[in-house]
């Protein structure tokens, strides 16, 4: 079967500064593939690269068997790959419902003249977009924080919020940069489940996170990067089992106890 | 949603020419709805897509000229004035490479198109007339007839400013307003939602100086005189100072901005050659009172003081 995403020996300089060199990955439909690795391993490089952020200095991206290594980051995102930020960007100055509400733009087509003279489908058509967004809202449980402004949202709720606007429109892949960052344990544990429904409901996520407790209980299989390299690609078992990978983390004693558990 | 106190401001604007039959001040309050409109132009463009143009003299020009030179040439003057509009929106998209840029980039990128429409429109005289610019331009005429009393010029401009104010708020409240209002505020999580930045903020460019043409295209058969002086680089920096003053991103704000930039020059000619630098005292010490303008001191006065925005 193909797989839902194929990174093909991508690789990422900056300047001098080797950030990725020929990585591999596959990423099968219907899983959370992990993204783990040491401080500085390039899993955030590597996130950007497949979001479209900026284009990989060499190597192929497929989605469903289609290259979009040419594409921009707008046109992946029309393509069904939809992401979150390491450090929270939402439109600060709009509500959680119209932050969802620009997840489902490139589903949705009124344009200038519609919204002017404001015909029946136009009309229509906002009513669906903000039944969706609060559709979106509701999954990841922020209904009840509809009409607030993302700015003055309580700091675990904007994290909600971005991955509400992310699946909003249901895409094919979701990449979360670090989604636990910051949240205390309850909230973390809360965030597992979220991500293990997301997936049951059709989206393919990867997932870059430090909290290794997150990773091990909800992906199916883990990629592990070091010094901007492919280290192990395997099941959460094989991973922590893997002497190359515990090594990677040694010095790095909280890591290395969290991979023990 | 339509408030109160907009509501009978309006009405009270639309009773004007009964209760104050004063030609002189018919024609003030005519220059003040103009202004409004080219003022909600920028507003939507500034307040809504964040980007700031220093170039709305030119799109105001087009839509002047262009008028003028329509119904001067026969045009009806229902045809000619949206064809003017156009004209200027089309005119913005010259500007589309420099849609990239940022803040004071783009700022200086406009302005430099609004000099050179000045300079086309002071020198190219088998167009424009150069300096001496375009004479006799033809009243306003709606189905026939010619609106030779300044109260129907009053109404006709008045309520197409009414109905930008309208169209505007419509196309804030939608798919594409919000799309506009996200791209100014995270470009980077609007691409990464799917947005095409560089088209969305284009289109509002095109609206804006459509708006900004159609003030221009009235101003034509308001005033019926032409010259380069009324859109040199000063009237963009004029309409930027309506749209500050009145509070950036409210609609009001702009149409008070506009009534202040327009009105406090002529109250202030008492005093003779002072009365610019009493205007520019005036703007300082309302930008003093903060940046939410004449729109936010309005608000905190209704607001009493720590209640939520």
């Amino acid at each position: 079967m193909t797989p839902l995403l194929e990174v093909q020996a991508v690789t990422r300089r900056f300047g001098g500064l080797v950030a990725l060199e020929a990585v591999h990955m596959q990423v099968a439909s219907g899983t959370v593939h992990g993204l783990i690795g040491p401080n500085g391993a390039g899993k955030t490089t590597f996130l950007n690269v497949i979001a479209g952020a900026f284009p990989p200095s060499g190597g192929r991206l497929l989605l469903e068997g289609r290259d979009i290594t040419s594409l921009a980051g707008a046109e992946r995102a029309r393509l069904g790959i939809r992401r979150t930020f390491q450090n929270l960007k939402l439109f600060a100055e709009m509500t959680a419902l119209e932050n969802a509400a620009i997840g489902l733009h490139t589903d949705s087509r009124a344009g200038v003249l519609a919204a002017l003279f404001r015909p029946p489908g136009q009309r229509r058509e906002e009513r669906a977009i903000m039944a969706r967004a609060a559709e979106a809202l509701e999954f990841v449980g922020l209904a009840a924080h509809a009409q607030h402004v993302a700015g003055t949202l309580a700091y675990g709720h904007r994290r909600l919020l971005e991955i509400a606007r992310a699946i909003a429109p249901r895409p094919k892949l979701l990449l979360l940069d670090e989604p636990a960052a910051g949240l205390n344990p309850t909230e973390a544990a809360s965030l597992t489940g979220l991500i293990a429904r997301i997936r049951d409901a059709g989206t393919t996520v990867i997932l870059v996170e430090h909290h290794m407790d997150v990773v091990m209980r909800v992906c199916d299989r883990i990629t592990v990067l070091n010094h901007g390299r492919h280290l192990a690609t395997g099941t959460p078992a094989e991973i922590q089992a893997d002497a190359s990978v515990v090594e990677a983390y040694l010095g790095q004693d909280a890591l290395a106890e969290a991979l023990a558990c | 949603m339509i408030r109160v106190a907009p509501a009978l401001a309006f009405l009270a604007l639309a009773l004007l020419p009964f209760v104050l039959p004063d030609p002189f001040l018919l024609h003030l309050m005519t220059s003040v709805a103009i202004a409004a409109i080219l003022a909600l132009g920028l507003q939507f463009l500034l307040g809504i897509s964040g980007q700031l143009s220093l170039g709305q003299a030119a799109f105001y020009g087009v839509g002047a000229y262009g008028s003028a030179l329509m119904t001067g040439a026969g045009v009806p003057f229902l045809v000619a004035v949206p064809l003017a509009a156009m004209a200027a929106g089309a005119s913005s998209l010259i500007l589309i490479p420099v849609t990239r840029l940022r803040g004071p980039y783009l700022a200086v990128a406009t302005l430099g198109f609004s000099i050179a429409a000045y300079l086309v429109i002071k020198n190219e005289e088998w167009l424009t007339g150069g300096s001496l610019g375009l004479m006799g331009i033809s009243r306003p005429t709606l189905f026939g007839l010619r609106l030779r009393d300044p109260a129907h010029v009053y109404w006709l401009c008045a309520g197409l400013a009414a109905l930008v104010w309208l169209g505007l708020c419509r196309l804030a409240d939608s798919r594409f307003g919000r799309a506009a209002h996200a791209i100014r505020q995270d470009e980077d999580a609007a691409r990464a939602s799917g947005l095409r930045v560089t088209l969305i903020k284009t289109q509002c460019f095109v609206v804006s100086a459509v708006i900004s043409g159609l003030a221009g295209a009235l101003f034509a058969h308001h005033i019926r005189y032409l010259g380069p002086a009324d859109f040199s680089f000063w009237k963009s920096v004029e309409v930027l100072i309506m749209v500050v003053i009145g509070g950036v991103g409210s609609a009001a704000g702009a149409v008070l901005g506009a009534a202040v930039v327009v009105l406090l020059p002529e109250w202030l000619r008492l005093i003779g050659d002072y009365r610019l630098l009493v205007f520019g005292a005036t703007v300082v010490v309302l930008m003093l009172f903060g940046s939410g303008g004449l729109a936010g001191l309005w608000g905190a006065i209704r607001r009493p003081r720590g209640a939520a925005p």
